[in-house]
């Protein structure tokens, strides 16, 4: 699921369980990751992130000498790397907290091994991990880059807005993507009152992207909730 | 202080009612003692018969046996004055020694009016003389000049009037100045007796007619003071018990999941292991999701849960919930079936979204765990009056009548009656509850009209034109 040069990314995990530290370190190395070391307090933290210079640092939020919060803002004075915080704290203004700091996600214990694999597959995916602008469908390619569609030898230009609702989709690709997320993503915030403008919207890009466009396979439409947009994977 | 002034005019009323019924009162007894009081014209008209009773004969005057006997009763005497020689003709045995024996007119004017010698006396005349008859002293009082104004008599009606009026002004009187002090005294009492439950009650002055009385109130609103701090303490230390269990159980658990899955993950393991680590993997997810709303569920019932308020728009709450519901349906076996009005499509509801977004997560989670072979799942949002009606419907195994009473009064309740493996005990709908609630809103939990399970969650609209506010439903 994850490239090698993915799994080889050094990873710093921070818990004082150290109980928790082994199944960690465990699980991650059973999925292929290989550079993980570990801390059981922010001091320690801070010197094996100085040494080992790590792409990736997971970090629970209360520990014996401070807390991940500080530790995070410890990080930063050296370091940009992604965050991950995995902390029992679970309420909201807890994860509201950890977000707008800046972590890059905030799980929860108790977790799935699996699930925080994908976490952190996910994360250096989208730092280290080329992204690739093109978006093959099943009758077009989209190129984000260039803001077009490419079907067979034609190059459809793509509108601003067409762009954001398709960037929308693509992010989302195989989910709903609700009416809502989908007028806030073209005109911002209190996007109130444009599903109209929306469904004229859906249907141009239909039109570029589609074979059919009264038969759509790639951008679906899912009765009263949103849009689907099914990417071709080869 | 609509207690008060309800009292107030109670008193008023009844002191007016009082007032009036003393008034017909007056006027029946003094009507029963004017009939007795004409009674009082008897010694006039005894006079009068004992005249006309008294016969002349050869031998002189004669009274009549009856007439006699009367007066005997009475122990009453008669003189009889003949009109010419102004002197007394004849009387009767028992006359006192005092009494004259001849008269002026003077004195006959005088005795018509009054007395002689102390005894009450009464007329009564014939052709030639004029009867007279005295009473013991004791027995009759005379009004010497009974004369009457016309002018005066003319009048009553209207004075009858005033004194009324002077009457009614007067008790009225009497009863401002006596009351004034004693609703002073009140009033603050009152005022303390309703604010008693809002537990917000400042301390009473302990002075006035009612001082005892504002002691006890002070009392009383110390004693309930420290029962509500006893209470939120207990209810807080509660609620934080259960935060701490919740927080202290998520690292072991997450060393139960991590290893499970690891297991479950291991080729090496035989397939019946792998499957019983799988089976600790799920049973540790509900109880992941156990402890979770748990924590909500008393969190909201404690009202320590933060409420982050502002104006939504609920389908886009819905419709959300409803996206990320069907996003991580998988095996794709549960069908969503989104209705809105037009009307519902743009109303807004002031709550808190997160909040609003977990009880509708809650509810289609419900529908999954008791169907776990999936069904369809109908989501209608529409208003009525000053409500948003969301309802939630499947066309699964649905509810018997008796688990449907028993949730409907114990929300946490749901008895496992249909040997699915899964657990049916559950804080889902109550956390749907809580929530409601908390939003000024109600749940009703019904049988769906496909043979499922349907609830209905009403929460108010917001009411622009009172002030951003919501009614209470």
């Amino acid at each position: 699921m994850f490239s090698s040069q993915l799994k080889s990314r050094r990873i710093l995990f921070v818990d004082d369980e150290q109980a928790l530290l082994d199944m960690a370190v465990s699980i991650l190395k059973d999925s292929g990751f290989e550079n993980i070391k570990t801390a059981a307090t922010v001091r320690e933290a801070v010197e094996i992130a100085k040494s080992f210079s790590p792409e990736l640092a997971v970090l629970d939020v209360m520990l014996p000498d401070g807390n991940g919060f500080t530790l995070y803002e410890k990080l930063r004075t050296f370091t940009d790397i992604p965050v991950l915080f995995l902390t029992a704290l679970g309420e909201d203004a807890d994860r509201i907290r950890g977000l707008e700091i800046g972590a890059d996600d905030y799980m929860v214990k108790p977790f799935l091994g699996k699930e925080l694999v994908l976490r952190i597959g996910n994360i250096l995916k989208r730092y280290y991990g080329k992204e690739d602008p093109l978006v093959q469908l099943a009758g077009c390619v989209i190129d984000f880059a260039r803001a077009e569609v490419i079907k067979g030898e034609e190059r459809l230009s793509l509108t601003a807005k067409e762009y954001n609702i398709l960037q929308a989709l693509c992010r989302n690709e195989g989910r709903i993507v609700t009416i809502d997320q989908l007028c806030e993503a073209a005109w911002g915030e209190n996007p109130y009152g444009y599903e109209n403008s929306l469904m004229a919207h859906i249907c141009r890009i239909r039109e570029k992207i589609e074979h059919n466009p009264s038969k759509p396979v790639s951008l679906t439409t899912v009765k009263g909730l949103g849009y689907k947009l099914t990417v071709r994977k080869d | 202080m609509k207690g008060m002034a309800k009292l107030i005019r109670h008193c008023v009323g009844i002191l007016f009612v009082s007032t009036i019924l003393i008034l017909v009162l007056n006027v029946c007894l003094f009507v029963a003692i004017f009939m007795k009081q004409t009674a009082n014209i008897e010694p006039w008209t005894t006079a009068q018969e004992t005249a006309l009773a008294l016969r002349q004969e050869n031998n002189g005057y004669v009274l009549s046996r009856e007439m006699e006997l009367e007066l005997a009763s009475e122990h009453a005497w008669a003189i009889y004055i003949d009109n010419e020689t102004l002197k007394v003709k004849w009387h009767t045995k028992e006359l006192p020694q005092m009494v004259p024996m001849s008269y002026t007119a003077s004195e006959i004017a005088q005795l018509t009016r009054g007395y002689i010698d102390g005894y009450p006396t009464y007329t009564g005349v014939t052709e030639d003389g004029l009867m007279v008859l005295g009473y013991p002293k004791d027995r009759f009082w005379k009004h010497m000049s009974p004369s009457w104004d016309y002018d005066f008599i003319k009048n009553v009606p209207a004075i009858l009037l005033i004194v009324l009026g002077v009457n009614i002004a007067a008790i009225g009187l009497i009863y401002l100045v006596t009351n004034t002090k004693f609703l002073k005294s009140v009033t603050p009492l009152a005022r303390a007796i309703e604010e008693l439950p809002s537990g917000q009650l400042e301390e009473l002055k302990e002075q006035g007619l009612l001082v005892g009385l504002a002691v006890k109130i002070n009392q009383t609103a110390q004693i309930l003071q420290v029962q509500q701090q006893k209470l939120r303490k207990k209810e807080m230390a509660r609620a934080n018990w259960i935060s701490g269990i919740s927080h202290d159980i998520r690292t072991p658990l997450s060393l139960v999941m991590g290893y499970a899955g690891q297991l479950e993950e291991n080729l090496l393991l035989s397939e019946e292991d792998r499957m019983k680590a799988n089976m600790i993997c799920h049973q540790s997810i509900i109880i992941k999701n156990l402890i979770n709303d748990l924590n909500l569920a008393s969190k909201l019932e404690y009202h320590m849960q933060p409420f982050e308020e502002k104006e939504i728009n609920l389908c886009t709450v819905v419709r959300q919930s409803a996206a990320d519901f069907v996003n991580s349906d998988f095996a794709g076996i549960y069908r969503i079936k989104l209705e809105t009005t037009k009307d519902a499509e743009v109303c807004r509801v002031r709550g808190d979204q997160r909040l609003l977004a977990r009880a509708v997560r809650n509810l289609l989670d419900n529908s999954r765990s008791h169907n776990p072979k999936g069904c369809c799942i109908w989501i209608t949002i529409q208003t009525e009056r000053e409500a948003c009606l969301l309802s939630v419907e499947d066309d699964g195994v649905g509810i018997s009548k008796e688990n449907l009473h028993k949730l409907r009064n114990t929300f946490h309740y749901m008895m496992d009656d249909t040997g699915i493996e899964e657990p049916r005990h559950g804080l889902g709908l109550l956390i749907v509850q809580q929530i409601a609630t908390a939003h000024n809103g109600a749940v009703f939990l019904d049988h769906g009209k496909n043979g499922g399970f349907q609830v209905l969650m009403k929460i108010p609209l917001l009411n622009k034109e009172a002030d951003g506010r919501t009614t209470d439903l």
